[in-house]
C-alpha cells in the first residue's frame, strides 16, 4: 500500500516539510514490511537505505565479539534509523531486529543525497534533523553508560 | 504543621503497613495521631526512635489527611533499618518543610512528567493532585524510566493513569527481561513519543541526578524555557528547617527555598546536578 502525503505530514520527522519537499520523498521511498525476529541490518552493514519507523516494533543494538547481541533500546513511531546510510562509509553501527509485524519507510540514500544538490533548504532541513537523531542517540548512550557507572 | 513548641520534635506516627516495590524500595503507610496534611512536592522528617531521622517527600495524596504514605529506597543506616521493620510499631513525623509544586501554576496547561528510580514517589504524590484537578488541566503524560523492569515502583499505577481521561503513561527499562513487552533505553527516549504544544506546557522532572540532568537538557532542546521546567532537587537535606547548612546550594536552602525549584532559579549553581 502506498503512503501519501498527508500520512507524511503525520510522521514527525516530516512535520515542517513543504507538500513538494514531501513529494519528493516519495519519488525516492518505498514501504517495507518485516516479520517478527526478522533481522533490518546488522552491524557492519552497508546501508543503502534511511528508514523511518512508520508502525511496528523495533529493536536496536549492537553486537560484542561477533556473536553476543547487546540490546539497547526500542525505536518509536516516526523515528528515523539506520543514518549511516547517507555518511561515509555508509557501514551500520548498530543493528535493528523487528519485534513485532513491522512497517518502515525507506527511503533511498542516494537519491536523498542527490535532492540535496537540487534543493539545499530540504538538504539542510533534513540533515538537521539527522544530526539531531544521531545527537540524541549519542546523549542516550552516554545516559545509559552512567547509568551503569553508578551503583 | 502540627502545633508544637518544639520545632524538632516529632509526631507519632503508627506504621500500619509495608509495601515491597522493588529489591531496594519499600512504602510505609503511617497513620499519624494528628491529621497531617502537606502540599505536594513537600517533605518531611521521618524518624525512628533511637536510630534516626532522613527526609523523604511523601508519596501518598495531599487530599488525605489521616494516612500518609512514605516510599524508601535503602541506601543508608537509617534507610536499612526502616526497610526491616514490620508493620504496628511508631515512627516520628516533623513537617512539611519546603516549597512544593506551584500547581496552581499548572491550570490550563499541558503537564509532561520525567521521572526516574524513586524519583516517582513524589511525582505520585503530584500525580493524585493532578487527578483531582484534571479538569482544569490540558493533559497529564508520564515518561518513566528505571533500570529493570523489576525496579519498576507502583505497578498498577500505569495501567489505572492510562484509564484516567486527559491521562497516558510510559515506561521503560534500561535492562529488559523476556516478558518486557514496553520500551527499552533511557526515560529521555521515551520523549520521542510524546505529542505536545510546548507553549502550552509544563515540565517536571524528578530522579537521580544524571536523569535530571539529561532529562532537563532534553526538554530545553524540545524547546522548553527555563522556568517551564520543574525540578525536584531532593539531594542533602538534613534538618528541614535552614538551620544546619547541609543542603546549601548556592544562594539557596534545598530544604526551605526548595526542594521545588524551576530550572531558570538554580541553573548558575555549579552543583546543580551533582
Amino acid at each position: 500500500m502506498e503512503l501519501t502525503i498527508n500520512e507524511l505530514k503525520n510522521i514527525r520527522f516530516f512535520e515542517s516539510y513543504s507538500d513538494k519537499q514531501l513529494q519528493t520523498i516519495l519519488a525516492i521511498s518505498s514501504i517495507k514490511h518485516f516479520k517478527v525476529k526478522e533481522i533490518l541490518f546488522e552491524q557492519y552493514d552497508e546501508l543503502h537505505e534511511v528508514y523511518i519507523l512508520l508502525s511496528g516494533c523495533l529493536s536496536m543494538g549492537i553486537s560484542i565479539a561477533g556473536e553476543k547481541r547487546i540490546h539497547l533500546g526500542t525505536l518509536e513511531e516516526g523515528e528515523l534509523f539506520s543514518w549511516s546510510a547517507v555518511f561515509r562509509p555508509y557501514i551500520s553501527t548498530a543493528w535493528v531486529m523487528a519485534t513485532c509485524p513491522t512497517r518502515v519507510l525507506a527511503i533511498d540514500s542516494e537519491k536523498l543525497n542527490q535532492t540535496f544538490q537540487n534543493d539545499c533548504e530540504f538538504g539542510f532541513k533534513t540533515m538537521t534533523k539527522i544530526a539531531q537523531t544521531i545527537s540524541h542517540r549519542l546523549s542516550d548512550t552516554r545516559f545509559q553508560l552512567m547509568n551503569q557507572l553508578i551503583i | 504543621m502540627f502545633d508544637n513548641n518544639n520545632i524538632y520534635k516529632p509526631i507519632k506516627a503508627r506504621l500500619t503497613d509495608v509495601i515491597t516495590e522493588s529489591p531496594l524500595i519499600k512504602t510505609f503507610v503511617l497513620a499519624p495521631e494528628h491529621e497531617f496534611s502537606f502540599e505536594t512536592g513537600q517533605f518531611i522528617e521521618l524518624s525512628v526512635d533511637g536510630i534516626g531521622e532522613a527526609p523523604f517527600t511523601p508519596s501518598s495524596s495531599p487530599l488525605i489527611t489521616d494516612m500518609l504514605e512514605v516510599t524508601v529506597m535503602k541506601t543508608g543506616y537509617v534507610t536499612e533499618y526502616m526497610h526491616n521493620l514490620k508493620s504496628d510499631v511508631n515512627m516520628g513525623i516533623r513537617g512539611p518543610y519546603g516549597r512544593g509544586y506551584p500547581v496552581e501554576v499548572f491550570e490550563g496547561k499541558e503537564i509532561l512528567i520525567l521521572g526516574g528510580g524513586c524519583g516517582l514517589a513524589p511525582i505520585r504524590s503530584l500525580l493524585y493532585k493532578l487527578e483531582s484537578m484534571k479538569d482544569k488541566l490540558e493533559k497529564v503524560t508520564l515518561c518513566y524510566g528505571s533500570k529493570t523492569p523489576e525496579d519498576c515502583i507502583y505497578k498498577p499505577l500505569f495501567k489505572r493513569l492510562n484509564n484516567i481521561e486527559k491521562f497516558e503513561a510510559f515506561r521503560t527499562v534500561d535492562k529488559p527481561d523476556e516478558g518486557w513487552t514496553e520500551s527499552v533505553g533511557v526515560v529521555t527516549t521515551l520523549l520521542n513519543r510524546v505529542r505536545i504544544n510546548i507553549n502550552k506546557s509544563i515540565a517536571i522532572v524528578c530522579g537521580p541526578p544524571v536523569m535530571m540532568k539529561f532529562g532537563t537538557i532534553r526538554l530545553l532542546e524540545m524547546g522548553f524555557t527555563d522556568n517551564q521546567i520543574y525540578l525536584s532537587m531532593e539531594k542533602n537535606m538534613s534538618c528541614g528547617l535552614g538551620k544546619c547548612g547541609h543542603c546549601m546550594m548556592g544562594e539557596f536552602f534545598v530544604c526551605k527555598d526548595g526542594p521545588v525549584f524551576t530550572y531558570g532559579e538554580i541553573k548558575h549553581n555549579p552543583e546543580i546536578w551533582k
